[in-house]
């Protein structure tokens, strides 16, 4: 038997073009080139780092915000007040919090998914493939699901509850919609629900665990798929 | 050594034909236009070597309508499941000599 031919093996830039053009090809080659494809037509591969770094910063930005909207007094040992409804300015400060969340999902979503399509057209592929959709829809269901029952039960929890619900139901999401993408995402899921869960216990550190699972998490991962892949 | 080659599947030989298959192996089923962008091929070349596989007897077409649009979807039989397998298995085999 001949030594095989070593083709240099492209992590993710290389398109099928590249194998299709090789046509004497070795036993190698083929293997190569069939897990290849399997792996591209089933996961969506272009998930920006770069938006995990710029999400992080929003998530710390929104963090700092919501510290500065809730007042010292609430802020004791015991976690936030068990209801921010009984304090005087309680609907005030309800409706401040709720506006700056959803001005950072606004602002993460819009990250990612602008990162994620300059990706896709950088490595020459489709955002709208049948394995994008795959993963939006493993991803949102779980996400939706505790996003409404993060609405249904504000108020009614304490802050620190919902802060934990927050970190936990995003880390199932990313571990369900891990199969669909990069493998990593799977353990930033993982660290995801960890922070959750530690979050429960310290009542009084809410805002911290928050801030540092959305924030400093996402800006760690955003630096690993950076070093790792070399790639914005 | 015979034997083994003698497994590789001349149907699979192209580097096309390899790329329907692999991707119809792991999605249950996939329309023209996705296998066309997945694969980065040509109307004319996908569709001539789709119809060499469903000849074969490897792959199977599924038409119908998206509103009025036809769409074909296809998958794999069970014997295209098998005999990619064996396929497989034989390229596998050569890279151990």
């Amino acid at each position: 038997m001949e030594k095989q031919k070593t083709m240099p093996y492209f992590a993710s830039q290389s398109t099928f073009n590249n194998c299709v053009m090789n046509e004497n090809s070795s036993p190698l080659d083929d293997i190569r080139a069939i897990r290849k494809i399997m792996e591209e037509s089933t996961r969506f591969l272009s998930i920006s780092g770069f938006s995990g770094v710029f999400m992080g910063l929003i998530a710390i930005a929104g963090a700092i915000a919501a510290k500065m909207i809730i007042p010292e007094s609430i802020i004791t040992g015991q976690g936030y007040s068990e209801s921010l409804a009984s304090h005087p300015d309680g609907h005030r400060i309800i409706r401040l919090l709720f506006a700056d969340a959803a001005i950072v999902l606004f602002l993460a979503l819009t990250a990612a998914l602008l990162f994620s399509v300059r990706k896709t057209r950088k490595q020459g592929r489709k955002i709208w493939t049948p394995a994008s959709k795959r993963l939006l829809i493993n991803l949102a269901v779980p996400l939706v699901s505790g996003g409404v029952f993060i609405l249904l039960t504000a108020g009614r929890v304490p802050g620190h509850v919902s802060a934990s619900l927050m970190l936990v139901f995003y880390g199932l999401a990313l571990l369900n919609a891990s199969k669909y993408t990069m493998t990593e995402i799977y353990w930033l899921g993982i660290a995801e629900i960890i922070t959750g869960l530690v979050c429960l216990v310290f009542p009084g550190y809410s805002l911290w665990f928050w801030m540092f699972g959305f924030g400093v998490l996402h800006i760690l991962y955003g630096l690993l798929m950076y070093f790792r892949y070399k790639e914005i | 050594m015979k034997n083994i080659i003698s497994n590789l599947n001349k149907a699979f030989e192209n580097r096309v034909r390899l790329g329907i298959m692999s991707v119809l192996m792991v999605n249950d089923e996939m329309d023209f236009i996705n296998l066309r962008e997945t694969l980065d091929l040509t109307d004319g070349n996908l569709a001539s070597h789709i119809r060499a596989l469903e000849e074969a007897g490897y792959v199977k077409s599924e038409k119908r309508f998206l509103g009025r649009k036809p769409n074909t979807s296809y998958s794999l039989t069970s014997e295209g499941i098998e005999s990619f397998r064996s396929h497989l298995k034989a390229l596998e085999e050569l890279l151990k000599q």
